[in-house]
């Protein structure tokens, strides 16, 4: 296995009016080709700006990107804008969390879905047609012929997701970024449109980044599974090993947030109590020592870093679960 | 073309079947069986409405006022249309572009639009003209054909910043949206994103805005003639009414004709500039 996408330290700052915003502070990420991997943390944790930058779609002028991402080999950091975009589509693509708004509203489908194919693949107009209808069967949607004359305010989020998958894996990109594919769709179509991601990552043999806040969504999805806090990487591990031995509190709180059936009817569902620190003013210590039921003196003035546990499982925490140090639990 | 029309209410057909009209006689104004607009009646001089031989009468001098009203469609549409086209024209291609390239050059774009809105409409083009249509000798008058083009140019200037700051905010709007970001990550040009993506998304805005626009400028040509400096020697609504200014109590037809084509005229253009904004905000909604 060869690895085709590797972020190191990458870091992203927003230059705002209350100071500088850290949003990315020094991700350490190695993709290996033909692997789903999925990055999970709450809203604010930093994932989407992280693919975000990862790609290079990050162009405000108050944005600063630091640290190499390597993709395919090549070395995208240190590349022009016009280099990088030759690799989108046709190396990586993404596909975005909210299908509403991810697709022009005054143009239709056809030529949304044609124009990557004619500009990108130099396609003719009646390749692109053909080759359109056809991703779209590969998504699954009846009547492909049909739905190349429609507007996107005719169709429902399931079917746009579905549409804004066929955009992105039209130019049969190496690697695909699913920013929380599934958040803005209700839960039956999730579960289709997950379904849908992995066997076309297996038809298409293709990497995929899946961005998600749902540790249910990565338990059956992903290989390997990197759990963001606070714009960092908190813990990392193969999937199956996460799930049997979390090392990282924040990991096991997320996982406990999960409502299940077997709650009594009306009772509080569980949360992680308070916020996450402020990102222009980020505390000394671990960044979730504040809101962690095991958090000791040292986690509010020292920094952790990350720890290698066997299998490949990697950690943030001056004392992981599972841990026989004696922890009082606050 | 049939469901277009369903969708107008009733002030919305009459303005357009106005400014049709309007636009018949621009085409056919000079192949009409009219008086000359140019030569006077000196049998017929300051004639009310419905005399013989002058439906609408003569002014003082015995000018047609049927005559000049149709022929002077001509040359004032022409100036509303060809301003209000090529103002917006850059208007937009300036406001769009800055919109989307942001940071220092949206800025001192946005101060040139703001400095120039600040000056009144009238005010800016009066200030324009009065510089650039003042012949080096004053025996020598200007040619009229170089005072139209003048008079033009001054209007474009008026109307740039105010189509181009509509350009510009609608293209914020829609330039952070998730399907330019779409576009973008799947190697998309800066050229066919403006062109394909945010062009298209704009362009009802700034339709809406273009008929408000020519009715600016109609008003503005004829409030130019009024002060004196605007068509003085040709045949415009505006050299109408600038002409009988100080005539108006002997033949107030030859005031009231002018005004009153010209205000149809603008408040036709408004309405139907209002009724497409109006189906905008429904559409906006529904997205």
């Amino acid at each position: 296995m060869s690895s085709i996408l590797k972020l190191e330290n990458l870091k992203v700052r927003f230059s705002t009016h209350r100071g500088q915003l850290e949003a990315v502070r020094g991700v350490d990420l190695d993709v290996q080709a033909g692997t789903s991997i999925g990055i999970v943390g709450e809203s604010g944790s930093g994932k989407t700006v992280m693919s975000r930058a990862a790609m290079g779609l990050l162009t405000g002028s108050n944005v600063t990107r630091e640290g190499r991402v390597t993709f395919d080999g090549k070395v995208l950091s240190d590349m022009s804008r016009e280099e990088v975009r030759n690799e989108f589509g046709t190396g990586m693509a993404m596909i975005f969390q909210d299908p509403m708004t991810a697709l022009n509203p005054v143009r239709r489908i056809g030529s949304q879905l044609q124009e990557s194919l004619r500009i990108r693949l130099g396609m003719s107009r009646k390749e692109a047609k053909a080759r359109s209808i056809e991703l779209l069967t590969l998504v699954r949607i009846p009547e492909p012929k049909q739905m190349l004359r429609k507007f996107p305010s005719q169709l429902s989020g399931g079917m746009r997701q579905r549409i804004m998958i066929a955009i992105a894996i039209s130019c049969n990109p190496k690697l695909l970024f699913a920013d929380e594919p599934t958040t803005a769709l209700d839960v039956t179509v999730q579960a289709q449109i997950l379904e849908l991601l992995t066997d076309l990552r297996q038809k298409l043999n293709m990497t995929m980044v899946l961005v998600t806040h749902d540790l249910g969504v990565v338990a059956g999805n992903t290989d390997y599974v990197a759990v963001m806090y606070a714009g960092e990487i908190v813990e990392q591990a193969p999937t199956a090993e996460l799930f049997a031995n979390m090392k990282m509190p924040y990991t096991e709180a997320l996982f406990k947030s999960i409502p299940n059936i077997q709650m009594k009817a009306g009772s509080r569902l569980p949360v992680i109590e308070g916020r996450l620190p402020d990102p222009t003013d980020r505390p000394p210590g671990c960044g979730f020592a504040a809101r962690c039921n095991y958090a000791q003196d040292k986690c509010f003035t020292d920094h952790p870093e990350l720890e290698k546990a066997k299998d490949g499982h990697l950690y943030r925490c001056w004392f992981p679960l599972g841990d026989s140090i004696q922890r009082k639990v606050s | 073309m049939r469901k277009l029309w369903s969708t107008f209410n009733l002030p919305t057909k009459i303005s357009v079947v106005w400014v049709a009209l309007v636009f018949f006689f621009v085409l056919t104004g000079s192949f009409l069986p009219l008086p000359d607009p140019t030569e006077f009646d000196p049998d017929a001089s300051g004639v009310g409405l419905f005399s013989s031989g002058h439906l609408l009468g003569t002014d003082i001098n015995g000018y047609d006022l049927l005559s000049n009203v149709i022929n002077g469609a001509r040359i004032s549409i022409l100036i509303a249309l060809v301003s209000v086209g090529v103002g917006g024209l850059i208007g937009s291609a300036i406001g769009i572009g800055s919109a989307y390239v942001r940071g220092k050059v949206d800025l001192v774009v946005n101060l040139f639009f703001n400095i120039l809105l600040s000056i009144p409409n009238l005010v800016l083009g009066l200030a324009l003209v009065a510089i650039l249509a003042t012949s080096v000798d004053p025996s020598i008058p200007i040619d009229p054909n170089r005072r139209v083009f003048i008079i033009i140019f001054s209007l474009t200037v008026v109307i740039i910043p105010i189509l181009g700051r509509i350009a510009r905010g609608a293209t914020l709007s829609w330039v952070n949206r998730e399907f330019i970001v779409a576009a973008r990550s799947m190697g998309m040009k800066d050229r066919h994103i403006i062109f394909k993506h945010i062009v298209p998304n704009v362009l009802p805005a700034i339709y809406a805005v273009i008929f408000l626009a020519i009715g600016v400028v109609i008003v503005a040509e004829g409030a130019l003639s009024l002060l004196g400096v605007g068509i003085i020697d040709g045949v415009s609504w505006g050299a109408m009414i600038g002409r009988v200014a100080g005539d108006f109590t002997y033949a107030p037809q030859s005031m009231y004709v002018p005004v009153i084509v010209l205000a149809l005229t603008v408040i036709a253009f408004n309405q139907i500039g209002d009724h497409l904004r109006s189906q905008l905000d429904s559409r906006e909604g529904k997205i």
